[in-house]
């Protein structure tokens, strides 16, 4: 059987692809297949990736019309017949050792996925490259031991990515891990990133960067401001696939709740200012109903997080007037103590303690319940 | 086959059925079958059932001897072709583009159902009164389609339990084998509700296309004098489905809360000596088999509701 397959979805990226091709071909790990999914695109990275399967026979090209990230995702892994498979964006590329390395880390250990640091990158003009280190842990502490996920829902809180590792093919296959299919959405990896979470019962993470992750390119979704509600749609269907089975929602409630909230307020400072305020009352709406249903509570917050996800559960009109609405007049400040400083500001006011006094009710019956 | 069968119960109705026949008839969609099914009615209505027919080959008549909406719901359904279902009742009217509109949005966002907006025409003031709990648009998202799960409150309380403001994919019910409740009222909320948690697509359409007709006469409220006990059949009927779709545990406190909704708004409208036999039933047993009994102050969201329930249980 092929050790790893590797899956390339590929959109309108021939700048990029050369450099991206080249670094998976010339892995020091040769028995791979080399899967690249061309999802409509109308520049020439088809007669690229054309190219480079002529010179190699490892390479399968699967060719289709625009039908969105996620769709073509599934064509390759439906395609897939490795032990393992990994992911790579074509606009970003990976150190030659990568898959040598994860793949033996993997087998050694007998693991459902493997996880590696990365770094991110981008470019100026003169072509210098900027790289900063991202450590998924970011406390540091639980790298290179036996690790859990399915049984230990901390491990949402590390960096989500779909491409910095491998998986074994039997548990995306056992459990039909695939990613959403909605044609124009994004952010199609957090519910593929949920799944490989909540079904690997063997994990491990390496505190060393193989992956290169681009970040200055214009046509990345996380730069698009016109798409308001993809996260929220997305969260939807990963709020379904865990309710699929009430312990597995039990488990992982909080820390679904803990990410989307992360990725909300993401939203809020990536969309277009004409669609903030409704976003605002929007999130407020899903996390008043996720917080009355007993899905998170006050301690799975830091305090800051806290200060600003009961305003804007309680007084969405007032958390964008104050925090969404000038925030970019703010953002030009960069003042190095303005979180602490809006949290205070937060806490002095009446709808902040009002708010907290309405939710301790609810919270106590809750506690109560629970017990029960 | 067509793009929208209407089906629609009729039992004596002469005074309103020409109304509500007119504006099936004339809607800006033609490609439709109106099957009208005969309750057994006593009065005029079936032979202006079939003047109707007379004039528009697309209608067609199913008697049945006197067995309820729902019973005659699900003869129209046996025999539906259209690619939707729409269920109107023979009392209401509707706008001419109702089943055209509601037709693309359910094509457009490939919809289980569609829910569409609609308002109360008041027969002693002879004037149309908006509603606005009949779709409570602040806890629907923003986006479509969405599921149950993305409505922010009681999810048994965005949408009516009636049939008449939606359009229904008819594969979409087949393959959740949706039906009718055949007993006398509260006949529809069963099929309303088990399609609202099994939909995974589901679309809104916020304009008024229907008008609900109050205060012509006898309607349904003498009849549930006989039926009183109607609506907790279709409540233990609704439990019933949410835990063979293995979601009971998620939808407890909701199905309760409505529960103690549906069972006090029941109680309210009964007249005498049926009020007190159904307060009974309701203390005694029903309450307790609902669920109702026993849940702590905050379970209930409606504080109003739950100190008519509290000085009722005294």
């Amino acid at each position: 059987m092929t050790k790893v397959s590797i899956i390339l979805p590929i959109y309108n990226v021939a700048q990029y692809l050369r450099e991206c091709l080249d670094s998976v071909t010339r892995q020091t790990l040769h028995d791979i297949e080399i899967i690249c999914v061309n999802d409509g695109s109308t520049d020439e990275s088809l007669d690229i990736i054309n190219e480079y399967a002529k010179k190699d026979d490892r390479i399968v090209v699967i060719t289709g019309p625009n039908a969105g990230y996620g769709k073509a995702m599934n064509k390759g892994l439906d395609r897939a017949t490795g032990e393992y498979v990994g992911i790579v964006e074509p606009d970003d590329y990976v150190s030659l050792t990568m898959y040598e390395d994860l793949y033996d880390v993997a087998v050694r250990n007998d693991l459902d996925l493997v996880k590696a640091d990365f770094y991110r990158f981008s470019r100026n003009e003169k072509g210098d490259m900027n790289l900063s280190y991202v450590a998924i842990d970011s406390t540091k502490t639980r790298y290179h031991t036996l690790l859990h996920p399915c049984e230990d829902p901390s491990m949402i809180k590390f960096v989500m990515n779909t491409w910095s590792g491998i998986y074994r093919r039997d548990m995306l296959e056992q459990y039909h891990i695939r990613h959403h299919e909605t044609p124009g959405a994004s952010f199609q990896d957090n519910g593929f990133f949920f799944q490989t979470m909540i079904y690997a019962k063997r994990a491990m993470i390496i505190d060393r960067p193989y992956y290169r992750n681009r970040r200055d390119n214009p046509n990345s979704s996380v730069k698009n401001k016109e798409k308001v509600y993809c996260i929220n749609v997305e969260y939807d269907y990963i709020r379904d696939i865990l309710m699929q089975d009430e312990a597995v929602w039990n488990r992982f409630k909080v820390m679904f709740n803990w990410k989307k909230y992360h990725n909300c307020m993401f939203t809020i400072s990536r969309i277009a200012d004409e669609f903030k305020k409704e976003y605002v009352q929007r999130m407020s709406s899903e996390f008043r109903r996720a917080y009355s249903q007993g899905e998170f509570t006050k301690d799975d917050f830091t305090q800051l997080e806290w200060s600003r996800l009961s305003m804007i559960m309680e007084k969405p009109d007032e958390y964008y007037n104050q925090n969404v609405k000038n925030a970019a007049a703010a953002k030009k400040k960069k003042d190095p103590s303005s979180a602490q400083k809006e949290l205070e500001a937060i806490k002095n006011s009446t709808t902040y303690k009002v708010g907290k006094a309405i939710m301790k009710v609810p919270c106590a019956v809750k506690r109560r319940l629970t017990r029960k | 086959m067509c793009k929208v069968s209407v089906i629609i119960p009729v039992y004596n109705v002469e005074k309103y059925l020409r109304q509500c026949l007119d504006s099936v008839v004339h809607q800006t969609l033609k490609d439709i079958e109106i099957i009208c099914v005969d309750d057994g009615s006593s009065d005029s209505s079936v032979s202006i059932l079939e003047e109707y027919k007379k004039q528009d080959a697309r209608i067609q008549i199913i008697c049945q001897k006197n067995a309820g909406a729902g019973a005659a719901r699900n003869a129209g359904l046996r025999i539906a072709k259209g690619d939707y279902l729409s269920f109107l009742d023979s009392d209401d009217f509707f706008e001419p583009d109702m089943l055209e509109e509601a037709y693309q949005t359910a094509e457009t966002y490939q919809a289980d159902f569609v829910v569409f907006g609609s308002d109360q025409f008041h027969m002693d003031k002879q004037d149309f009164v908006s509603v606005s709990w009949v779709m409570r648009m602040k806890d629907i998202p923003p986006y479509m389609p969405f599921g149950y799960r993305q409505l922010t409150d009681n999810v048994f309380k965005t949408f009516v339990g009636w049939a008449w403001d939606k359009l229904y994919k008819r594969s979409f019910v087949l393959e959740h084998d949706l039906w009718f409740q055949e007993q006398r009222t509260s006949n529809d909320m069963l099929f309303v509700f088990s399609a609202l948690v099994t939909a995974k697509r589901i679309a809104v359409l916020n304009k008024v296309l229907a008008h609900q007709r109050r205060g012509g006469g006898a309607s349904l409220s003498v009849t549930r004098e006989k039926s009183w006990h109607c609506f907790y059949d279709a409540l233990t009927a609704l439990k019933q489905r949410l835990i063979s779709e293995g979601i009971f545990w998620e939808l407890e406190q909701d199905y309760v809360n409505y529960a103690l909704h549906f069972s006090l708004w029941n109680l309210n409208s009964l007249a005498e000596p049926t009020h007190t036999m159904l307060q009974e039933k309701l203390c005694g047993e029903w309450f307790e088999e609902l669920g109702i009994r026993g849940k702590p102050d905050g379970y209930f969201y409606n504080q109003k509701e739950y100190e008519q329930y509290l000085e009722l249980m005294k």
